[in-house]
């Protein structure tokens, strides 16, 4: 995983060698200045040899020297965060690809809210560690260094005396990491665990009072409240003990060192004032970069989990079914036939048996049923969403796998029961990413579905804003965009999966004329459950648990006094009884 | 604009003191929650004790590394000195240690029991409301409050305490230390640059607060795309345009980079900026520290010891912003919280309630009753008598009032025009407690909980025996279900364990509300995931077991009253009609219509009158 995370920041190599550059002279630049000063106090301050000229050099070398430190502190910090951003930034894009192209039935199977979450804060996530790795990791090891690469410069034998405290610190890191890994999975644990509890009782709250056990769930709640706070007790006393308030007393500890160094060697021969001071000013430096990391380890280990579920959504092989052979079949007259197909989704509830029929260029086939008898997977095989375990799909003789997803996509129009729109105005919602598609064709298209009567009463027209944040459109409104959308592309093949269904009665005319301008000249599958939407069809296809029951036109499956006979029955009366 | 350009100097005077003033009427959040610094009045005094040790024995490292310095400079150093001097700075470094510790952990315990109060008190007080307050905030609302402003709260009663009294009591003992027993006249030089970080590092913080709400505005019309797409990936698929959508995106996200590098840049100026102006003290202190040390007004052990202690004041200076950031969200925070809290229930009982059981016949008497903030008449004049031990059935469309009718008399609303009474006593003269004993209610979209089945239907009866459990179970027809999973009445549901179909569910919460053994039963549409066949049986069942006692069934499906006593068809409120099914049959169009209709439906689903 550490491979794959750096190869994202392969294309901005430059920069972060030129950031990592920048850091080691903004930590070196800062590390100067005790020292000069040191030198400062032995050279000058002490003989008591200061004129003047020797402080104004030693003032302009400060100076310049603090500038060039925070100057390339502010390139190191601003190239870090941006190094991350970019490299997140693909890492977006190769996700929402990946997205893309995964099959429906991964789609059926996530949650919207999880996928989203993947795609935007997970990655968000990773932002986070890119920038902590990057930043806190490396500056405080750097810091660290050229502390110490300070000190030799300083006094070489008690440096290698102080270099003592890099295993103390490591013990320290190592020990609160181990710790604290498993207690921090603990409280959180904990406090997810009074998080359900919480949420759950919020929910049932109706219930919970109903069966009068508002006691017994409150003590429950309190139990879950009180173990969490007794979790995070713990965290809170480890991290007194550990953190900064360890390191604090770390640097008392070499501070001392230091002083009986220098105090003992002043014994025998002189000591340079200023280098003590300058290695206690030094030796308080290492401390603050190795709190800073230590209190991001927890961050880290959550960034860590996102960054697996964002590669883990990377790795996913559930794509969409593929076009198979090197073929360029074409769709000319859209003749499509279905032979003995058998489907299921699960491989446990077959959803269709053998079904079988074909519909002749040009032709209308309905197909109705009641919910769950398998109207819908027909159009999810032939729109090759989903693979059939069983049997043949083809059109014009061709194997529907032979097909290229373009020629696929262009020829076959799928107009689904809850119009889909996206953000944007209606021009581009009609066009929808097919710049090929002239002004012209657009206005046209609208109108052949009788849209542009209400589409010319908007504001503004075809540039009104439609989406979630625009107009509200009713939902009829919506379909005859969405049909316009389907028609302004002009494909051979029209699909209406219960296009009808759920519209309101004042477009509901303007529909149907739509409709039947629409099927002129293609072949189009029509699922209704309105019947009366259907009765024009040249096939209608009666479908009960997956098989065709009952096939005919509409005057001969009312007298076959069949399933289609009774649902016909049972919608006419209901019509008959809102007409009263 | 060129204004404030040109009065740069007095506007940054003008935004240190509005910072100042905000903060400060943010600080009132302290006054807020005085109720709690006085309940944990010990903890709290002995966190502020010491802080004040703290902060006296941190300066005192300083002051041994500046007499050991003195003494060498001196050439006066001898071993007695420096173990004496060592043992004094370790002896202070362990008893900062020890007391940190102390002070930390007293203090975050503190914080750490408020948020455990809050939490305890806003269940208890959810506990108490009726459904609309939960209509009302809905459930994430709900948990927002109870989990992040709890936290906010938590914090500024614990870290914002402690950068309170770090800025305050840590700030201003070392400036007074240093001023007091080093030099003050070094003292007010080397702070000279300390105002103007305050000043930048607000500036900053304005800039950035804007260019973050950029930020976070990027990324959330970023959200919404993904979302959008998402949400349509059968549109993008069926037209084949997944790449264009790819394009489309890298557009965002490259507005989410180019806005978040915008936060980058303004937020990687405060620690140069802070370097900057720390190193300016520092050198400020040598340079005119130098010049004292020349003149022999100080020592270099002195001057040592003076910027130690410039070291100190880092922390306080940038505790001060950090400080304004945590109470201006507790203060938002505890306020959403105490609005919770103080939402009265709007159902209140007598003093004199009854706390006997009601029992005996029902009537209903209502003019008419609406839903609060609603202006049409959910029922309207209705008169419903039911004997005790007979079934009521109420069928009507949705939206005709049968849920209203049953939470009426469940007392999850009330009006002076909803009179109800249970063997001849107004239920509002009883407990809840007590009414709630007499009915058990189970609603069309029942509510189980993460736990096995077996505690799911003891729910209001934890008590209850297994065999108690298996025959509730066995009335309700759900028996055989939980036999065939695989750890049977031990089984886990919910998020964890199986999932259970709709009809199951129901079924479910028929068996928990039989196992109350109450002697009014509700089944509000609780029927409706459960089949034809197993619906008679159910029926069936309860008649037989549930002799003498009260049953009010809510329907869709017609079939499910059928062998009530009495069915009321209700219609925009009103009792259209009403009689047993065979009455209502022969009285009835609509009713002899849904009865045709069902049939005719029931037939379909079934495959029924297929042709081959």
């Amino acid at each position: 995983m550490i491979k794959r995370l750096v190869s994202y920041l392969k294309p901005y190599q430059k920069r972060v060698w030129i950031a990592c550059v920048a850091l080691l002279v903004a930590t070196q630049a800062k590390m100067m200045i005790p020292v000069i000063v040191a030198h400062f106090i032995d050279d000058h301050l002490r003989p008591r040899d200061v004129s003047v000229k020797v402080i104004w050099l030693y003032g302009i070398a400060v100076l310049l020297i603090q500038l060039i430190a925070v100057v390339m502190q502010y390139i190191h910090l601003v190239s870090f965060q941006s190094i991350a951003q970019w490299a997140v930034k693909q890492l977006r894009i190769d996700v929402f690809g990946k997205v893309q192209y995964l099959s429906q039935s991964f789609f059926d199977r996530t949650p919207i809210g999880t996928l989203v979450s993947r795609v935007t804060n997970d990655t968000e996530n990773v932002n986070s560690l890119y920038v902590y790795v990057l930043s806190t990791y490396i500056t405080g090891i750097i810091t660290v260094i050229t502390v110490y690469i300070s000190l030799f410069m300083l006094d070489v034998q008690l440096a290698t005396w102080t270099l003592a405290l890099l295993p103390i610190i490591f013990i320290v890191i190592y020990w609160y990491r181990k710790l604290t890994a498993n207690l921090y999975r603990i409280s959180r644990s904990k406090l997810s665990e009074m998080n359900s509890k919480l949420n759950e009782s919020i929910q049932g709250m109706n219930i919970i009072q109903a069966l009068r056990q508002e006691k017994r769930f409150r003590k429950a709640f309190t139990t879950a409240n009180n173990e969490h706070y007794h979790s995070t007790m713990i965290n809170i006393k480890l991290a007194g003990l550990m953190l900064r308030p360890a390191m604090q007393l770390l640097c008392i500890f070499a501070i001392v060192i230091a002083l009986n160094y220098f105090g003992f060697t002043s014994l025998s021969t002189s000591v340079k004032i200023g280098e003590v001071f300058g290695f206690i000013n030094l030796l308080e430096r290492i401390f603050e970069p190795i709190y800073k990391m230590m209190i991001q380890l927890s961050q880290v280990q959550n960034a860590v989990a996102s960054a697996e579920r964002v590669f883990d959504l990377l790795d996913q092989t559930n794509h969409s079914p593929q076009q198979l052979g090197h073929e360029q079949p074409n769709i000319k007259s859209g003749r499509i036939q279905f032979d003995n197909v058998t489907f299921s989704y699960d491989d446990k509830n077959t959803v269709l048996k053998d079904v079988s029929f074909a519909i002749e260029p040009g032709q209308t086939v309905a197909l109705v049923g009641h919910t769950g008898s398998g109207k819908s997977s027909v159009i999810n095989l032939l729109m090759r969403f989903y693979s059939p375990n069983q049997g043949a799909i083809t059109i014009d003789s061709q194997p529907l796998v032979q097909f290229d997803e373009r020629e696929l996509r262009n020829k076959m129009g799928l107009v689904m029961q809850d119009p889909f729109l996206f953000t944007g105005d209606i021009y581009s919602n009609i066009r929808y990413h097919d710049d090929i598609i002239t002004d012209q064709q657009v206005l046209e298209a609208a109108q052949l579905v009788q849209a542009t009567p209400f589409i010319n009463k908007m504001p503004h027209q075809f540039h009104e804003l439609v989406g979630e944040r625009g107009t509200s459109f009713s939902k009829g409104q919506r379909q005859l965009i969405s049909f316009a959308r389907t028609i302004a592309k002009n494909p051979k093949i029209l699909i209406l999966d219960e296009a009808t269904a759920s519209v309101d009665t004042e477009t509901e005319e303007s529909i149907q004329v739509a409709l039947e301008k629409m099927r002129a000249g293609r072949t189009t599958i029509v699922i209704a459950h309105r019947l009366s939407t259907v009765q024009d069809a040249d096939v209608i296809l009666v479908l009960h648990r997956g098989e065709i029951v009952e096939r005919g036109n509409h005057q001969e499956l009312l007298k076959q006094q069949g399933l289609y006979h009774k649902m016909y029955c049972l919608q006419n009366h209901a019509t008959l009884h809102h007409a009263t | 604009m060129s204004f404030a350009l040109k009065n740069s100097k007095q506007n940054g005077i003008y935004f240190y003191a509005r910072f100042l003033l905000k903060g400060g009427g943010n600080l009132s959040v302290f006054k807020d929650l005085w109720w709690y610094f006085k309940l944990e009045k010990s903890n709290y005094l002995m966190g502020i004790a010491m802080f004040v040790a703290i902060c006296l024995l941190q300066a005192i490292p300083p002051y041994g590394v500046r007499m050991v310095l003195d003494t060498i400079a001196k050439n006066t150093i001898t071993t007695k000195d420096l173990t004496y001097w060592s043992l004094i700075i370790l002896a202070s470094g362990l008893l900062t240690y020890g007391l940190g510790f102390y002070r930390r952990v007293k203090l975050f315990a503190s914080a750490n029991r408020l948020s455990k109060l809050l939490r305890n008190r806003l269940y208890d007080h959810f506990t108490k409301m009726s459904p609309q307050f939960f209509h009302k905030y809905r459930t994430g609302d709900l948990m927002a409050r109870s989990t992040n402003d709890v936290q906010a709260v938590s914090l500024t009663a614990g870290e914002g305490v402690l950068t309170l009294a770090d800025s305050i009591i840590q700030g201003g003992l070392v400036i007074l230390i240093m001023a007091f027993f080093i030099d003050w006249k070094l003292t007010a030089v080397s702070l000279l640059p300390m105002p103007v970080l305050a000043l930048l590092t607000t500036k900053y913080g304005r800039l950035l607060h804007r260019r973050f709400h950029d930020a976070q505005k990027a990324f959330s019309s970023m959200n919404d795309r993904v979302q959008e797409n998402i949400s349509g990936i059968r549109v993008v698929k069926s037209f084949g345009k997944e790449e264009a959508e790819k394009k489309q995106f890298e557009q965002i996200v490259e507005n989410v980079v180019h806005k978040n590098i915008a936060v980058a840049r303004i937020n990687a100026l405060f620690d140069p900026t802070m370097m900057f102006i720390v190193m300016s003290s520092f050198f400020l202190a040598v340079a005119f520290g130098s010049t004292e040390v020349l003149h022999g007004s100080l020592s270099i052990g002195e001057l040592t010891q003076f910027i130690l202690y410039l070291g100190l004041l880092i922390w306080p200076m940038l505790a001060f912003g950090w400080l304004f950031n945590i109470v201006e969200r507790g203060r938002v925070s505890y306020h959403r919280i105490e609005n919770l809290l103080q939402t009265e229930p709007p159902i209140r009982e007598k003093p004199d309630a009854l706390i006997t059981v009601p029992s005996g016949a029902i009537h209903f008497h209502i003019p008419t009753f609406h839903y609060p903030d609603i202006e049409s008449a959910a029922l309207k004049e209705i008169d419903i008598h039911v004997e005790k031990g007979e079934t009521l059935g109420i069928v009507g469309k949705i939206g005709s009032g049968k849920t209203t009718l049953l939470r009426l008399l469940l007392r999850e609303f009330e009006s002076k025009q909803v009179n109800i009474s249970i063997g001849g006593v107004p239920i509002r003269d009883f407990k809840l407690f007590a009414l709630r004993e007499a009915i058990s209610y189970v609603s069309q979209d029942p509510i189980l909980f993460s736990a096995t089945i077996a505690e799911n239907m003891a729910l209001g009866k934890p008590e209850a025996t297994q065999d108690e459990i298996e025959s509730a179970a066995k009335v309700a027809c759900i028996h055989e279900d939980i036999l065939n999973f695989k750890d049977g009445y031990n089984t886990t549901i919910g998020e964890q364990g199986v999932t259970l179909s709709g009809g199951q569910r129901q079924r479910l919460s028929i068996a928990r509300a039989l196992l109350q053994d109450s002697e009014i039963l509700i089944l509000d549409d609780s029927l409706s995931a459960v089949d034809t066949r197993t619906e008679h049986a159910i029926l069936q069942s309860l008649r037989e077991n549930r002799k003498n006692k009260t049953t009010l069934i809510s329907a869709h499906r017609l079939s499910s009253v059928e062998k009530a006593h009495q069915i009321i068809v209700l219609e925009e409120g009103k009792v259209k009609a009403s009689g047993t099914h065979h009455e209502l049959i022969q009285q009835n169009e609509w009713y002899k219509q849904m009865v045709d209709r069902q049939q005719l439906e029931s037939l379909i689903l079934e495959g029924g009158g297929m042709s081959i």
